[in-house]
């Protein structure tokens, strides 16, 4: 995906629109416009029948039935829909959540504010790849343990949880498990009743639909109770009331569509481009691979550049997108918490880059990106260290 | 009525009216559910609904599937899951747990093969049918549709083009007629996967009442409810009347001519109930040469049957062991039935017992689903 001379390698940040997908929402723009709750006319039923079919192409991606996704408008709010729906619903079983310390803010915050709320928050720490050691997990499990809440991959680094170790640990304690698979869905093969999770968040934007949806998976086998965390007129079950977003909905399903016929062929692409990347910078400059020991999403790498000052970097890379990490804190300078979690200095984890490559990402690109590389680094002045 | 006349006597209403209809049909069902695979209704353009897929916790979605089905003039297949309590858009409250597909169909009444009309050759005879719905669990694929109907004998009509796949359903559907059991089939071909419910539908339920006492006419009334067909015969032409047995056939003859006029088939269920021991014992000698006749009831005390026995047997009739078997007296089930109509209950309980082959239990005793027709694997058939 161009704009003009400009490469775009942050697909981990957000997604083009797949043209496919954009064709097959455009309709419900403009003339089947209807509210999919308005029960009395054929534009209502149009609305709804398309979320029917929306929902089933999402169920389907990750192996879910039509009935267990609940539609949000996004990772963000299925995470908060989950976590604190989930904890409002059951706080008379426990006070104590489990999550971890490299967690996208989305889950960090939300328990944060719940910790204001008189929830107790474990944040466990990870190894010097990023790795959650289950041990730890287990040993912070006790009576009072409400939820386990461990994302899938790493938004930074790609880093792989064992989710389903952590499942199979969380059922043998009866505490259920939340996943943020927002980085993962739409990039491996994510099968929700292989892992064994009780709760699943992810987005549309992530795997080339558009912004403005997401969903939330919620287990029909022992379904935990939630809370909604607003109220009205009755949508999704009267989990997450207001007027679907039928458009992106709709875009949701068809993208969910594309990537289970097409996500195992991107995956193996993107894996020998990225190996590609790695060795080139690795040959031609003073690199090392955060998180590269351990699992890791096929398209992601997260490099550290020693001695030079990403901030300066980056804009230095003027026909580059590439990012410091989560999109969401890259207007602050501060060094990655999920880096300093995994015991990187600060100046190492701001030396650090996250290249996300994508479906649209050619050989081509991966040169280009290469070449500008070698054009910018030598022009940057080594930090002191 | 049966569900079948209703939906083709409201089509015909429908059709004549010049109102457009869909038929929906329950095509698959996972888990349980109120109504089996084969559970049709007809709605019309006004929403109004003949017949029912459900125990009524589906109806209201299921008109907006069907009216816009209507609408868009194609064929769609939607999946009612209803496991899930919280659902209040289907608002299963009865606590069943299945995952139900129902095809709906719009309905062309220029079209004499129309899924409606399939349904009508199939009702309509003495013979048993094999009626196909073809449709795709990837409902975003094209869903053919009812569109084939063989019968026993392995003639086909048939309203698909596609030949390999017609081919395939024909060759299952001529066992599935044999082994009297509705079969679910994934035809796996190049081109894509379809799936196919072929529905065995069996001539209607008929009742041969030899008596037409005060008793009779309780039965036959309760029979019509369940809409088997009905024939009264008796000597008498002043309890065999019109006036005391409407919407039945009137048979009076002596008892060695009754049966001339009367069809009998596997679907047939005789009582012998004249309260005349000649006449009963006389029709009972005629019904042992029937052989696909099932189901034969005498009314009256187990010494009344047991002298008719030694009175054939006198005159050189052996019953054998397939006689024995179909012959249930003294008639009816257990289940302390005193009045006529009570009475009516415990023999109309046990011919529906016999003529569909089951057990004669309690549900509670039965582990897993309580239908009858409740293989619901998809068999996997290569073209």
């Amino acid at each position: 995906m161009k704009n003009s001379t400009k490469t775009y390698l942050d697909y981990n940040a957000t997604t083009p629109v797949d043209e496919r997908v954009l064709e097959a929402m455009i309709p419900f723009f403009t003339w089947s416009f209807g509210n999919a709750s308005s029960k009395d006319h054929i534009f209502g039923w149009e609305s709804a029948d398309a979320v029917d079919v929306a929902r089933e192409q999402v169920a389907d991606l990750i192996g879910a039935t039509a009935n267990e996704i609940y539609f949000t408008s996004g990772a963000t709010e299925a995470i908060n829909l989950g976590l604190r729906g989930f904890c409002s619903a059951n706080k008379s079983e426990g006070n104590h959540i489990i999550t971890c310390k490299t967690e996208h803010k989305a889950v960090l915050e939300t328990c944060q504010s719940l910790e204001e709320s008189g929830f107790d928050v474990t944040y466990l720490d990870v190894g010097q790849n990023g790795d959650v050691d289950l041990t730890e997990l287990e040993s912070s499990i006790s009576s009072e343990t409400l939820l386990v809440c461990l994302m899938h991959a790493n938004n930074e680094t790609g880093v792989i949880n064992p989710v389903k170790e952590i499942a199979e640990l969380c059922r043998s304690k009866g505490v259920p498990f939340f996943s943020d698979a927002t980085q993962s869905v739409g990039k491996l093969p994510v099968d929700v009743k292989e892992i064994g999770a009780d709760m699943i968040a992810f987005s549309s934007h992530k795997l080339y639909g558009p912004k403005g949806a997401g969903g939330l998976y919620i287990t029909g086998e022992n379904k935990p109770t939630i809370n909604p965390l607003f109220t009205g007129g009755g949508q999704e079950k009267g989990l997450r009331p207001g007027t679907l977003n039928v458009p992106a909905i709709v875009g949701f399903g068809k993208a969910c569509e594309i990537c289970e016929n097409e996500l195992v062929a991107d995956a193996e692409r993107h894996i020998d481009l990225r190996n590609y990347i790695e060795e080139k910078l690795i040959e031609l400059f003073d690199v090392s691979i955060n998180g590269n020991s351990k699992d890791r999403l096929p398209q992601t790498t997260n490099v550290q550049f020693r001695n030079i000052d990403s901030t300066h970097l980056l804009r230095r890379l003027r026909n580059l997108a590439v990012s410091r990490g989560s999109a969401c804190s890259s207007a602050t300078s501060q060094p990655s918490h999920v880096l300093t979690a995994m015991g990187l200095s600060a100046d190492e984890a701001m030396s650090s880059i996250r290249i996300g490559l994508g479906r649209f990402t050619t050989h081509k690109d991966v040169e280009s990106a290469i070449r500008e590389f070698e054009d910018v680094i030598p022009q940057l002045k080594p930090v002191a260290g | 009525m049966r569900e079948s006349d209703a939906i083709l006597e409201s089509y015909d209403e429908s059709v004549k009216n010049g109102l457009r209809t869909i038929l929906a049909t329950v095509v698959h069902v996972k888990g349980s559910s109120y109504r089996a695979a084969g559970a049709r209704m007809l709605v019309d353009e006004y929403g109004y609904m003949t017949g029912a897929i459900s125990g009524g916790c589906l109806e209201g979605d299921a008109l907006r599937k069907a009216l816009l089905a209507l609408e868009q003039n194609r064929n769609k297949l939607v999946t009612y899951d209803t496991s899930d309590e919280d659902d209040a858009v289907i608002g299963a409250q009865l606590g069943c747990n299945g995952i139900i597909q129902v095809l709906f169909e719009p309905v062309d009444p220029a079209n004499d093969l129309n899924p409606v009309e399939l349904l009508r050759r199939a009702n309509n005879k003495n013979k048993t049918y094999a009626l196909a719905s073809i449709f795709n669990l990837n409902k975003r694929e094209h869903q053919q549709g009812t569109s084939l109907l063989i019968d026993e004998t392995g003639s086909i009509t048939s309203e698909t083009n596609d030949e390999s796949l017609s081919e395939a359903i024909y060759d299952v559907a001529v066992s599935t007629i044999k082994k009297r059991v509705n079969h679910f089939g994934e035809y796996v071909s190049k081109s894509g996967t379809q799936h196919a419910f072929i529905d065995v539908i069996p001539p209607p339920h008929s009742l041969v009442l030899v008596g037409a006492g005060n008793d009779s006419q309780v039965l036959s009334e309760m029979a019509r409810h369940l809409g088997w067909s009905v024939t009264v015969a008796d000597g008498r032409p002043s309890h065999a009347n019109e006036k005391r047995f409407s919407n039945c056939q009137v048979v009076v003859a002596n008892p060695e001519s009754i049966l001339d006029d009367i069809e009998i088939n596997e679907s047939t269920a005789v009582v012998l109930m004249t309260h005349n021991y000649n006449y009963d014992l006389a029709v009972l000698k005629l019904l042992l040469d029937f052989n696909e006749l099932t189901y034969i009831g005498i009314l009256g005390p187990n010494k009344k049957h047991r002298r008719m026995f030694r009175d054939l047997r006198n005159e050189g009739i052996i019953l054998n062991e397939k006689h024995h078997a179909k012959i249930y007296a003294p008639v009816g089930l257990q289940v302390g039935a005193e009045t006529p109509a009570e009475i009516g209950l415990s023999i109309l309980s046990e011919i529906q017992a016999v003529l569909t082959g089951s057990d004669v239990k309690h549900l509670r005793e039965i582990d897993g689903s309580i239908h009858q027709k409740d293989q619901y694997q998809f068999e996997k058939v290569q073209l």
